[in-house]
């Protein structure tokens, strides 16, 4: 069995890879070496049949997309390496800073700060009604949200809705209070002398049904 | 026969009288509550003119409601067509129905911090549902819901958590 250094020098030397002087020391192995030396014939030979049967030279299939990917690779790893010293020094900035005496206490002094203002922010907006969140099933009209300070108030504002005809008359009731029906799913409602004057269900489309009617 | 029309008559006449007679002992206040909620319907327009002579009160915990609803829409004169004081029930659906055109339910979610209420609204233009929200609402901060145009107004919704 060869040594893998007696391999490597074997193909060095039939592929022409040896200076002067290493190829005349192999040469002197070969001599000493009847094994080595066979095995040295049989591979010239056989390298000697592939350069005669092979070409010298193989065009690239290809080639002009072999080179675009290759451009390409080369493009992406230029990047990376740019990405990579553009964060390295920032982290370690960072860590730099992490490791200032005067560090703990400019953060303590931040997170006091930062809890001031989230207390006065969650103080001030916690005392005024809000809408979460809004849909309107007609997909001409826009529902817009937002708090009026001026007027104190939370506004949606409903846009493009189809106008009440003006000949319409549009009448208010004035109820006090009402009483639910579980068993009826039904809501009936008394003005401020007790009268019942509304009774409000549901259809069997789950509409409200306003009794009586207007 | 007799029989027949004497029963009818007797059930017309009950319910005739239980139509007319003050309403019974408050059945909903057995019903487990989260709030009070006080509703209206106001018209706002620029020509006085326009207005219904309605003389509905502003509700008490809602100072200078005119002048905080001109600051949102942009008309001169409003006027409270109706108004509704509701219970926001826990468990069942609420309805505040200040006028047959224009009403809302309420479905509460619960309690929100500062005293307000979570709640899931639906305004209602007769049978047809105009928007669907999530909202929080707390006492002393309004809701304005800007609705439908009217002759040459507008019709708003004012929802109004409160304080008792």
């Amino acid at each position: 069995m060869k040594h893998p250094s007696e391999e490597h020098d074997l193909i060095r030397w039939i592929d022409g890879e040896m200076n002067e002087t290493e190829r005349t020391t192999f040469e002197e192995r070969l001599k000493l070496d009847p094994v080595l030396a066979t095995e040295a014939r049989q591979m010239r030979a056989l390298s000697a049949s592939l350069r005669v049967h092979l070409p010298a030279e193989m065009k690239v299939p290809h080639a002009d997309y072999f080179n675009t990917q290759i451009g390409v690779r080369i493009s992406q790893m230029a990047q990376d390496d740019a990405r990579a010293k553009q964060t390295s020094p920032g982290f370690g900035a960072i860590l730099q800073w992490f490791r200032q005496p005067w560090f703990a206490l400019a953060g303590a002094a931040a997170l006091a700060v930062l809890g001031f203002f989230l207390v006065n922010t969650a103080s001030g907006g916690a005392s005024e009604s809000m809408i979460l969140s809004s849909y309107t099933p007609n997909t001409n009209v826009q529902a817009r949200t937002y708090h009026d300070d001026g007027a104190e108030a939370t506004v949606l504002m409903l846009d493009g809705l189809d106008a009440v005809p003006a000949e319409r008359k549009v009448s208010g009731i004035n109820i006090q209070r009402s009483e639910v029906e579980p068993e009826l799913a039904s809501t009936t409602m008394y003005d401020t002398k007790g009268i019942a004057v509304l009774m409000i269900s549901r259809d069997a489309l789950g509409n409200p049904m306003l009794t009586p009617r207007g | 026969m007799k029989a027949i029309l004497s029963a009818l008559a007797l059930f017309f006449c009950t319910t005739l009288a239980f139509a007319q007679a003050p309403a019974p002992p408050d059945a909903a206040s057995k019903l487990a509550i989260d709030g009070h909620v006080w509703g209206a319907l106001i018209f706002a327009t620029n020509d006085a003119s326009q207005l219904t002579g309605a003389k509905e009160p502003i509700h008490a915990e809602l100072p200078k409601l005119n002048e905080r609803l001109a600051k949102v829409f942009p008309f001169k004169h409003f006027g409270i067509l109706g108004q509704h004081r509701q219970d926001i029930l826990r468990e069942y659906e609420s309805w505040v129905v200040p006028s047959r055109e224009l009403f809302m339910k309420i479905d509460s979610k619960g309690p929100a911090d500062n005293g307000g209420v979570n709640l899931h609204l639906q305004v209602w233009r007769e049978q047809q549902v105009l928007v669907k929200s999530d909202a929080v609402l707390r006492k002393g901060s309004p809701l304005f819901i800007g609705g439908p145009p009217w002759k040459e107004g507008r019709l708003i919704f004012v929802l109004f958590l409160e304080r008792k």
